[in-house]
């Protein structure tokens, strides 16, 4: 069984997942942006 | 199972925290544009009884169409209906570039939906409800004005203009 | 060691659950092209008149069997397997389940007449006041009704259970399994409310009208949180089944899953007004709420991201992989269900920021009721959940029958066709949806059809076409699999990851229920409660029933 008493996830460095999850952030904020642009450009509503 | 705390791991924990700040720019930026911008949704306007809004008298959607409020300034009184056929009443509103118009849009029969090409105009039209929202119409063009919900065999027909005059 | 087994009736009932939801996706996806080629121009519905009278009668059977009927069998089925699986007992009262089984088998069938003979063509979503036969809510009443039973059996044998290991955590296929099926139970009461108060008593002429908004507010409540529904079994596999099969990896953070299962517990029904947004009837204040309330359970997801890569990142570098990418090439792609449910997982993404902006209160007037919305959910749950659930069938079937699956190569090969069919059909969609063209509209027909949309009605009938492929191609390889002679040599190993994280680290208040039971019902009376509270005071049922298709 585990040498330590108690096995934790500490010492798997998951880089490539956070390098997929920037790109993932990056083209939410550059879609949600282009919507939330139409939104803009188009006026009040009151 | 353990009474300790919860352990996180260092880099979700910077995700997590990074995910929040990145939902709360958005939720941000949403308000800003709600409530400093006045971009808003519509709000509960009036109730009406959808049986007899297209016929009684006293009801503006008897008379569906535009009133000048004050110059540069309309209320449009539209109906949407799929009985007879499916369309709007009226099908074509005419105003001069800079005008400022309010939508009145309700239903005598099913659902409908009321978009503006090109426009913030986008609601639900629910019969017993009336949806309300105002439009500044600065360039000159044709907008169409198209149904949105399923209301039947016409609702793919079912269309309306404003034409923006220079 | 040897795995729990299921007994032979065991796998035949979670087998009859798959038998249905096979069925229920392969007429449903029949009509999927013939929308598509609506769009494109190419008119189909006139050529099958004597059968089905219209598109709209095929955009029903297409909704209610693919979103409601294929997924809801699926989902109880593979729900039933993870809580037997995963807790290794039997069912406590299988009759009680199997009664609900048939519940909504009788419902299906209740509900699938009136549709075929036209007289229920309504769409998927039936607002009021277009007004269906009866035998189409009744029919709809027992399937929830159905779920509902079956959801039962799932937490009588979850007590049993605990009675017998009263210190043990729950294994997490089961824990995830009963929260979703908790969930069902909750968020269900809004359509059910819904039909039986109104729709239901109107249809067979008790009341002679409903009220519309009132009853939207109610469908609402129950149509947010199925997608959840839908989605929440996906994630199991994903979470706890993919990492394993993908190369052998480790579920990476057992804690953080259970609680992203209860977020989603707590926070996915009091958020229904993000589809009401444009409603007339409906103050924006509480609008604005149920906007604030969406960005929240965005937060399970982004953590459900990170803990699903991070976990399939350590099954690639186990078989060898390296670098910040080039692992992801070293997962077991050649496995059918590993290679459907990543390509599910990868158009997931787009899925969510769609879902995102949908959610983003006055962005909605941009997109609402546009063809964004379909494009959105055809990421959703015609590809992360329907794919996921193909994915899963990859191994379940095998595991159920006995039998070897057949062609694999065949079966991977479909996944790669729905991903790239998906891929155009969705994104053509999306910009139509931007350009202002509506949903629930066979446009190649419409009047007001502005010449720079032609281009992209014409992606969407190609993709539709190369998701018909790639939808014959599952049904033929589940149907040769099923009538094949080819048996496993050895029992079918069922994918389940172990966790990187002892288990004894994971704190016992993750394994408490009635704190976020108690939460989750508290903050639906809180911003469901006054909004409710005003639409039934003001009840109008003024709205007698049309029937215009």
């Amino acid at each position: 069984m585990a040498k330590k008493e108690h096995e934790n996830n500490d010492e798997f460095r998951p880089n490539g997942t956070i390098a997929i999850l920037v790109i993932f952030v990056i083209t939410t904020i550059l879609i949600w942006g282009t919507i939330y642009m139409i939104l803009i450009s188009r006026g009040s509503t009151i | 199972m353990s009474a300790q705390p919860m352990h996180i791991h260092p880099y979700e924990r910077n995700w997590m925290v990074f995910s929040a700040v990145m939902l709360v720019l958005f939720a941000t930026a949403v308000s800003v544009a709600a409530f400093g911008m006045g971009i808003q949704v519509p709000a509960p306007e009036q109730r009406v009884d959808p049986r007899i809004v297209a016929t009684d008298p006293n009801s503006p959607w008897s008379n569906p169409g535009l009133r000048e409020v004050s110059p540069g300034k309309y209320d449009a009184y539209i109906l949407a209906h799929a009985i007879p056929v499916w369309e709007y009443l009226p099908k074509e509103i005419t105003v001069p570039a800079g005008s400022s118009v309010s939508f009145y849009v309700t239903s005598s029969d099913v659902q409908h939906g009321f978009k503006i090409q090109d426009t913030n105009a986008n609601f639900m039209v629910i019969p017993g409800q009336v949806s309300k929202l105002t439009i500044k119409f600065n360039k000159p063009g044709t907008y169409n004005y198209i149904c949105t919900e399923y209301c039947g065999s016409g609702h793919g027909i079912m269309y309306g203009a404003i034409i923006v005059t220079p | 060691m040897k795995q729990y087994q299921l007994s032979t009736g065991e796998k035949k009932f979670i087998g009859s659950h798959l038998l249905v939801a096979i069925l229920a996706l392969s007429v449903g996806s029949l009509f999927g092209p013939l929308q598509a080629f609506e769009h494109a121009g190419w008119d189909i519905y006139p050529y099958i008149k004597p059968l089905i009278k219209s598109y709209y009668q095929g955009l029903t059977v297409h909704g209610v069997l693919n979103a409601l009927v294929w997924t809801t069998f699926f989902i109880m089925g593979f729900l039933t397997f993870n809580v037997m699986f995963g807790l290794k007992r039997p069912l406590k009262n299988p009759t009680l389940n199997k009664v609900g089984f048939w519940l909504m088998v009788v419902g299906v069938v209740a509900a699938a007449i009136p549709i075929l003979a036209n007289q229920a063509t309504v769409l998927f979503t039936f607002y009021p006041p277009l007004k269906a036969n009866w035998a189409f809510y009744l029919g709809l009443t027992l399937v929830v009704v159905g779920s509902w039973v079956e959801g039962w059996g799932l937490f009588m044998t979850y007590f049993a259970w605990r009675k017998e290991n009263p210190k043990e955590l729950t294994p997490f296929i089961a824990f995830a399994s009963l929260v979703t099926a908790l969930l069902w139970q909750i968020c269900t009461i809004g359509v059910a409310t819904e039909i039986l108060t109104m729709l239901l008593p109107w249809s067979l002429g008790l009341i002679a009208g409903v009220d519309p908004q009132l009853a939207r507010t109610y469908f609402w409540f129950t149509g947010h949180p199925l997608v959840y529904f839908w989605i929440l079994p996906a994630y199991i596999s994903w979470y706890a089944m993919l990492p394993k099969q993908a190369g052998n990896g480790k579920m990476f953070s057992d804690s953080l899953a259970r609680l992203s299962f209860w977020i989603f517990l707590v926070l996915s029904t009091p958020l229904g007004f993000h589809h009401q947004y444009v409603d007339p009837g409906i103050p924006p204040v509480w609008k604005f709420i149920h906007s604030m309330l969406t960005f929240s359970v965005f937060f399970p997801s982004m953590m459900t991201a990170f803990t699903v890569i991070a976990s399939l990142e350590h099954a690639g570098r186990k078989n060898g992989g390296k670098g910040t990418f080039a692992w992801i090439g070293k997962l077991n792609w050649s496995d059918p269900s590993v290679a459907a449910q990543l390509l599910a997982g990868i158009l997931f993404f787009f899925g969510g920021i769609g879902g995102l902006a949908n959610a983003s209160y006055n962005v909605n007037l941009v997109l609402h009721n546009t063809a964004f919305i379909p494009g959105h959910f055809h990421l959703t749950v015609a590809t992360a959940v329907t794919l996921s659930f193909m994915g899963i069938s990859y191994w379940l079937l095998p595991y159920l029958t006995g039998k070897k699956l057949w062609m694999p190569k065949l079966a991977v090969a479909q996944a790669w066709i729905w991903f790239v069919g998906m891929i155009i059909f969705s994104n053509a969609m999306h910009v139509l949806g931007l350009l202002g063209a509506p949903r629930r509209v066979p446009l190649g027909l419409a009047p007001y059809v502005p010449p720079e949309w032609n281009s992209r009605l014409f992606q969407v009938g190609v993709g539709g076409a190369i998701l018909f492929v790639s939808g014959a191609c599952y049904l033929t390889v589940m149907l040769m699999t099923a009538l094949s002679k080819e048996t496993v040599k050895e029992e079918v190993e069922v994918p389940v990851a172990e966790s990187m994280q002892d288990l004894a680290l994971t704190p016992v208040w993750l394994d408490r229920w009635a704190p976020w039971i108690y939460g989750a019902l508290a903050l639906i009376v809180l911003v469901y409660g006054p909004v409710l509270f005003d639409l039934i005071k003001n009840i109008a049922l003024t709205s007698p029933g049309f029937r215009v298709w």
